[in-house]
């Protein structure tokens, strides 16, 4: 009983981040009807800055978020002006020009860190790195609770700027049909390049504290990248409360696995996305959707 | 259908080809041999991926697993006594067989989903094999040391080549490539038209996943030494699909000329260090050039250039 209390715990924990970093895929898909495959590289991108600003200035990494986050921002902004807008609309589904072209920069991206920073393994060690507390039997690190905590604080930060600011109405009224949104009033370019930006910054956050917990090479982020995908997916893609949901079902799922399974844990990446795959196939409109179709069965029983 | 597209303009092309990759072991020393090796390799998976990813309009980012499935059965049953050439069909039977596993729930995905569950497929793959024993796990795997002669394997990546090109030519040629091309222009309209579009793709897909398997056999003898890392790779999966992509999707010629144009490229890399460490600049800013500028490729721009000569040319005639 005490171990499945440290699994759900541990669970809860790891979906904060995974919540964090698919935040940022899932406003983007929501508004711009594009996954962003270059999601990845702009993680890895804001731990060596991170990084950077760490070693050079000893800024603390947690610190370092009030800069990155606002510097990712502006990236992403000029990333969809210089970029995305050039290609043509893909309408309701996503196109392979622009997934294709969004791979081409998260190339680029791995290549830029790869000359900046060479190959090496790094990670960054901060005083309270080794520092843990322990919590229902189970000793958990700081940075780990760290990460849960600035998670949750800007998870909260998104839902209320998407709820009560003009702004977050503008973003979801785009989200649910852009032409009508166009026809009351909303510059929806504007808006698209806000949401690019917005889902860079998310990307950074969630770079900038994966980057307290393991360490990076320029290759860092790809089995991130579908697991962020495997929950956008598990949540319904594009509802912002599915994702939630989706990081909680993956994070409890491999959890689980390595915790009552023999299965080794370098198998674990194969587990998510082999999830990833199922759930593509099994329940391509999420969760809720399931749920919603399992119920309307069960009344017209 | 395109002028240069016209049947004896194609023989002409497969003439070509057939006479850059046959000859040269006449004359050429073992370097050049080793580079059109490459280019012939290169050819095999770009235009095989070209069937499903181009014709079919399917992108998958996951053929790594086929070039692997093809090296690890040669060099597995090769350490077993067998001859390497018998184990081709063997790995052509099973990525076959994988294909057919991976397509039936992957293949009711659209579009971009696709391709994201084929990078999730291509992982799990490469995951599992650098975990396995009997892949040698991250160490390995070497051929038995015996006679090993690099012309047979020339002739063999070089005749594979050509059957591949001239495979997908018939195809296209046939109800099936019309099928194909239904499926990528409108898979809607295409299944009420009565195309059974499942059944179209798995078909392209085993097609192409022996043919990518073949090249993968006849890689492992060349090398005499596989490992996850080299043949599971992501970065080899990215290089199949950049290649028909950059030279032009869809299209016969384009898989042909992006092989030899990353060949190239790779050979030149390897020459100079400075090169080596940004050949994913190279990469990456290819395909956002191509995606901003000229979706079709190499070929779509051959085209757009040929279209203004000949308005060019009529326009002076006219004066």
């Amino acid at each position: 009983m005490e171990k499945l209390a440290g699994v759900l715990l541990s669970s809860l924990f790891a979906a904060g981040l995974y919540a964090t970093m698919s935040y940022g895929l899932a406003v983007i898909y929501g508004v711009m009807r594009i996954i962003n495959l270059a999601h990845a590289g702009l993680m890895m991108l804001a731990a060596y800055v991170t990084l950077t600003l760490n070693v050079r200035f000893g800024l603390d990494p947690f610190l370092s978020l009030f800069l990155v986050a606002p510097l990712f921002f502006g990236l992403g902004m000029l990333l969809d002006m210089a970029l995305v807008r050039r290609l043509p609309r893909g309408g309701t589904t996503p196109s392979m020009q622009s997934l294709l072209l969004l791979f081409g920069l998260w190339l680029v991206l791995q290549n830029l860190a790869y000359l900046l920073w060479t190959g090496d393994t790094q990670s960054i060690l901060t005083p309270y790195t080794m520092s843990s507390v322990r919590l229902l039997g189970d000793s958990y690190g700081i940075p780990l609770l760290l990460v849960f905590g600035v998670s949750l604080l800007s998870l909260v930060g998104l839902d209320l700027l998407l709820r009560k600011t003009f702004l977050g109405k503008a973003i979801r009224a785009v989200t649910q049909n852009r032409d009508a949104a166009r026809l009351s009033g909303v510059n929806a370019d504007r808006i698209s390049a806000v949401a690019f930006g917005l889902g860079t910054a998310f990307a950074a956050i969630a770079g900038t504290m994966m980057s307290t917990l393991y360490a990076f090479t320029p290759d860092f982020g790809r089995s991130f990248l579908l697991k962020a995908f495997c929950i956008i997916v598990l949540g319904g893609l594009g509802s912002f409360t599915g994702v939630a949901v989706g990081a909680l079902v993956l994070a409890l799922i491999e959890n689980l696995f390595a915790a009552y399974t023999p299965i080794p844990t370098s198998f674990q990446d194969a587990i998510s996305f082999s999830l990833l795959v199922l759930v593509l196939v099994a329940a391509p409109s999420g969760l809720p959707a399931l749920f919603r179709s399992f119920s309307r069965k069960a009344v017209a029983r | 259908m395109r002028a240069w597209l016209l049947p004896t303009r194609s023989v002409a092309w497969f003439g070509l080809l057939a006479a850059a990759l046959l000859l040269p072991p006449a004359m050429a020393d073992r370097g050049t041999l080793n580079d059109l090796w490459n280019v012939a390799f290169a050819i095999v998976l770009a235009s095989a991926w070209n069937l499903l990813g181009g014709f079919a309009g399917q992108i998958s980012l996951g053929y790594s697993a086929f070039v692997g499935i093809g090296a690890y059965t040669t060099v597995l049953l090769a350490l077993a006594g067998w001859s390497p050439w018998l184990t081709l069909p063997v790995g052509a039977a099973l990525a076959v067989v994988f294909s057919v596993i991976i397509g039936l729930p992957t293949f009711r995905l659209r579009g971009p989903y696709f391709s994201i569950a084929t990078i999730g497929v291509g992982e799990a793959v490469r995951v599992i094999a650098s975990g396995v024993e009997f892949t040698g796990g991250s160490s390995g795997l070497r051929m038995p040391s015996g006679a090993f002669h690099f012309l047979p394997n020339y002739y063999g990546m070089a005749a594979l080549a050509l059957v591949t090109v001239g495979v997908v030519a018939w195809i296209r040629e046939h109800a099936f490539g019309m099928a194909l091309d239904a499926i990528r222009q409108d898979i809607d309209a295409a299944e009420a038209l009565g195309v059974h579009s499942a059944r179209y793709k798995l078909l392209a897909h085993a097609v192409s996943a022996a043919l990518v398997a073949v090249a993968g056999g006849l890689f492992a003898t060349n090398f005499q030494y596989i490992s996850p890392g080299s043949v599971f790779d992501f970065r080899l999966s990215l290089s199949i699909v950049l290649m028909p992509i950059v030279g032009g999707i869809a299209t016969l010629v384009g898989p042909v000329l992006g092989a030899v144009l990353f060949s190239y490229l790779q050979i030149k890399l390897l020459a100079s260090p400075a090169l080596r460490d940004s050949y994913l600049f190279i990469y990456g800013g290819l395909l956002m050039a191509v995606m901003l500028f000229e979706p079709r490729g190499i070929v779509g721009l051959w085209e757009r250039l040929l279209g203004a000569w000949t308005r060019a040319r009529s326009r002076a005639a006219e004066a």
